[in-house]
């Protein structure tokens, strides 16, 4: 090519980069929003392509992964809003799409900033994939466990494990479990042999991931807890809170390194000698209304 | 006269043909108005008009491209639509088009299939015609490189690989180039030769004139006349065509009413009246030079054609030829 | 069949076979299609254990897809093509009957589609291979399937073209398949459309060719049992409807006039 045109060419190169981040930044700030409205029904999609749903459902399970990773790895204000529409396009497209369920449960379930805090819409997943695969008995512990931990239905649970006992396959345990469930008192107990069970269960992924990650925040709370018998115990000695761990260490009342499993320290407010998984630790969960699950 | 028509290997009795056209194909013209036509065997017959006469259309119902409305045909003694008679017709199409993604042995081996012979007798055939049309040296090119002139060759080629007794061609010299139309003449005059009947259609009217035995003259669709060409053409007595050959090519003074070509070296041709034949010749000699030949001037083709061929008759009309 | 017939049909067979592989367009389409199959090695990482499903659903959607492509363009240029640029001319004036030449033009696109889906297949168990995950044999049944509703659309491309120009006859072949896919929709068409008649959807219904017969995927991919009379009904239903189509094709063809 010539000199002069080849000059023009690398020129009117960096315009297209340049143009790109120029329409991001003006038009990004409304993509998400729009998104959610131009996203179609489940129908709507699967009348698209007949014939392929099943790669159609793969396809927006993949965005669904994607979304849900985006959101937790990179957005600021993680929204999470997609994520039921995406799902219940994955499970219309594929109504035996095992693994939509479980995941797309678990996704929904957690509380923020795991998840998207919306356990009823995960057990209605569930209820869904139960529906549709009547007979997984897995599904069904799912969705006793669920209904149990988020939802804090013990009632349904125990309902959900016997059912899930009659399916082909289903292990013994289930009724010991639903048994526990229904028990009043020792709740934490119960709710870390569940994610026990769940975490011996999946396979290597997210999921087994966030079971051992309940698992940990359960043992968290244990020694929050008994760090607040502690710190009981020193206002009942010196008729006040101690100001800080330091303090409580040096009274002797500080047995075990104030540190969760992750090894992130304890928060600590003097005020009311409340000890609290601290804000940065990936044990941390947002005390909405059901959010937090069990404590 | 009898015996002539049942031997015939064409014979076309009454043959028409229309076509709709117009929006809604409401109008009817005629492409072909009750054509009659016997070949003799063995001949070389010259299927001459000019464009939408219904050349074209009359093969492609011999073909069986296209279906008359009325008349008859019987080839070779069979009729139409029996295909017994095509293992023995070869047929050359007008700007044939011949599957360019492949080679002319392999369209060659495909038409010999689809004649029906035999592994060695097609290759062999296939063989000799290639070398025949001078084709030898490409016979495993792709035929996406060939010129026009090169396909026309093939397509000269497919049409005799079964060794047809009658063979019919439709403008079989277009897209040569001097030499091939030699060739082509060659191979027509050879087939002629082995006693083959050829319907040779075409528009270049000097061909014709050499080469057929008759002519058949077509004119919006209907058949103007048929026969030998001295049967056709006028013989005007009334001039005499003279060849003579003067030195230097500087004619002497001629008497009015000749009429003088352009001289080619030292010979003018001399458009001379019949009444004035001997004082030309005697002008001639006279300048030193020599009478070298007179013959009585026939109008050519290209005049009858001039002459009969005047705006077509109302109403009728072919589609493009 | 008598020999030199059968001789015929096959010449014309082995030259369409000849000329469909010659073309390049076939190529790209085979590649593209083995290529969307290797794709599937590079999901791994996202999809969560989903490789196997994924690799399965888009190597036979692939051969599903490509496969009707290369049929459609390939079956509306068998005899427009040949009409348009009159290639047919020098071959009809032979002893080969209009008839014989329809059948095998079908005959050579039908074998071409089988080395083309074999390709495809290929493609797709070596995929599965590489990446460690069985593949069984249950894969060809939907593999089959799809076959036979190729040639459903080979059989309709090749009626519209002895209809109409090449360019006509694709997006009419076009427009019937897709239409044979919302076969469903067709059928409770009554649900959206309440003045149409029950007659009048039953005909439609039956009339238009139903290619959600031909999609074992789902089943195929789930591993769920598909009987051998399963396929057989279904081999039977493409036979019929392939009959019918070339017959009325063969109908259209023999007393057309080619200009």
């Amino acid at each position: 090519m010539r000199w002069p045109r080849l000059a023009w060419l690398l020129l009117l190169l960096p315009l297209v980069p340049w143009t790109q981040t120029r329409i991001d930044r003006s038009l990004g700030g409304f993509r998400a929003q729009e998104e959610v409205l131009y996203l179609w029904s489940g129908d709507q999609v699967r009348r698209l392509a007949p014939g392929f749903e099943g790669l159609m459902a793969d396809v927006y399970w993949l965005r669904t992964v994607q979304y849900f990773g985006g959101q937790r790895v990179f957005a600021t204000e993680k929204r999470f809003d997609l994520l039921e529409p995406l799902i219940d396009i994955t499970v219309t497209l594929d109504p035996r799409f095992e693994i939509a369920y479980r995941y797309g449960a678990s996704f929904l379930a957690e509380p923020w900033p795991i998840g998207a805090g919306k356990p009823e819409s995960a057990v209605s997943l569930l209820e869904r994939g139960v529906r549709n695969l009547p007979r997984s008995w897995l599904l069904q512990q799912h969705l006793g466990f669920y209904a149990y931990f988020f939802l804090r239905d013990p009632r349904r649970a125990a309902d959900a494990l016997l059912a899930a006992r009659k399916l082909p396959g289903a292990p013994p345990w289930l009724e010991t479990m639903a048994a526990d469930f229904l028990a009043k008192g020792g709740e934490r107990q119960t709710a870390r042999k569940m994610w026990a069970r769940l975490y011996e269960q999946q396979e290597e992924g997210p999921l087994k991931r966030n079971a051992l990650n309940q698992l940990q925040r359960l043992d968290a709370l244990d020694a929050a807890d008994a760090l607040e018998r502690f710190t009981a115990e020193f206002r009942r000695r010196r008729g006040r809170w101690p100001d800080s761990f330091q303090e409580l260490g040096q009274a002797g009342l500080l047995p075990f390194p104030p540190v969760d499993p992750t090894g992130v320290p304890f928060q600590y407010d003097p005020q009311g000698g409340k000890v609290e998984i601290a804000r940065e630790s990936a044990l941390w969960r947002h005390p909405g209304p059901l959010g937090s699950g069990l404590r | 006269m009898a015996s002539d028509t049942t031997d015939s290997p064409l014979q076309i009795v009454g043959l028409s043909k229309a076509y709709r056209v117009g929006f809604l194909a409401r109008q009817r013209r005629t492409a072909l108005d009750s054509l009659s036509l016997a070949l003799v065997r063995g001949e070389l017959l010259g299927y001459l008009g000019p464009n939408g006469s219904g050349k074209t259309t009359t093969l492609k119902i011999l073909t069986g491209l296209i279906f008359p409305d009325s008349g008859s045909v019987s080839v070779l003694g069979e009729p139409l639509g029996s295909r017994g008679w095509r293992r023995r017709v070869g047929y050359l199409p007008e700007h044939p088009y011949l599957y360019d993604y492949l080679t002319p042995n392999e369209y060659l081996d495909y038409a010999g299939r689809l004649f029906g012979l035999e592994t060695g007798t097609r290759r062999a055939s296939a063989r000799a015609l290639l070398a025949q049309v001078g084709l030898e040296d490409s016979a495993d090119v792709v035929m996406r490189r060939f010129s026009k002139g090169m396909v026309q060759r093939v397509g000269l080629a497919q049409a005799l690989l079964n060794d047809p007794e009658l063979v019919l061609l439709d403008e079989p010299m277009s897209g040569l180039d001097p030499l091939g139309r030699r060739l082509v003449r060659n191979i027509v005059l050879d087939l002629k030769a082995r006693g083959k009947t050829v319907l040779f259609s075409t528009h270049i009217l000097s061909d014709a004139e050499t080469l057929c035995d008759r002519v058949a003259v077509l004119r919006s669709g209907k058949l103007l006349a048929v026969g030998r060409l001295d049967q056709i053409l006028n013989v005007d007595v009334s001039a005499l065509e003279v060849l003579v050959s003067v030195p230097g090519a500087s004619l002497p003074d001629l008497p009015g009413g000749v009429r003088v070509h352009p001289a080619m070296s030292e010979r003018v041709r001399l458009d001379v009246p019949e009444g004035a034949l001997a004082p030309v010749v005697a002008a001639v000699e006279g300048a030193g030079g020599r009478v070298l030949s007179v013959l009585p001037t026939r109008e050519s083709l290209e005049d009858y054609f001039v002459r009969e061929m005047g705006p077509p008759a109302e109403g009728t009309w072919a589609p493009r030829d | 069949m008598g020999s030199a017939r059968l001789s015929r049909v096959q010449a014309v067979a082995a030259n369409t076979f000849r000329e469909t592989i010659r073309e390049k367009v076939l190529y790209n389409l085979v590649f593209f299609a083995v290529l969307m199959t290797l794709s599937g090695l590079l999901l791994n990482p996202l999809s969560i254990r989903q490789d196997e499903k994924i690799i399965k659903d888009v190597g036979l959607a692939s051969i599903e897809l490509f496969g009707t492509l290369i049929a459609l363009f390939m079956g509306v240029s068998l005899v427009s093509k040949e009409i348009e640029r009159r290639s047919l001319y020098p071959l009809l004036a032979k002893p080969v009957s209009r008839g014989e030449f329809l059948l095998g033009k079908f005959a050579g696109l039908a074998f071409t589609l089988l080395v083309n889906v074999t390709v495809m297949t290929l493609g797709l168990y070596a995929t599965l291979w590489a990446t460690r995950r069985g593949a069984g044999p249950e894969l060809l049944q939907a593999v089959l399937a799809i076959y036979l509703g190729l040639l459903l659309v080979v059989a309709l491309a090749l009626l519209f073209s002895t209809l109409t120009s090449s360019a006509l006859a694709l997006v009419l072949s076009v427009c019937v398949v897709v239409v044979g896919r919302f076969a469903d929709v067709i059928r409770n068409m009554r649900e959206v459309a309440p003045g149409v008649p029950a007659w009048a959807t039953q005909v439609l219904y039956y009339a238009l060719p139903n290619l959600r017969n031909f999609d074992l995927k789902t089943r195929v991919v789930y591993g769920d049992p598909v009987l051998s009379s399963d396929l057989g009904w279904i081999g039977v239903y493409a036979a019929s409807y392939v009959a019918i189509v070339l017959g009325l094709a063969f109908a259209a063809f023999r007393s057309k006039d080619l200009q």
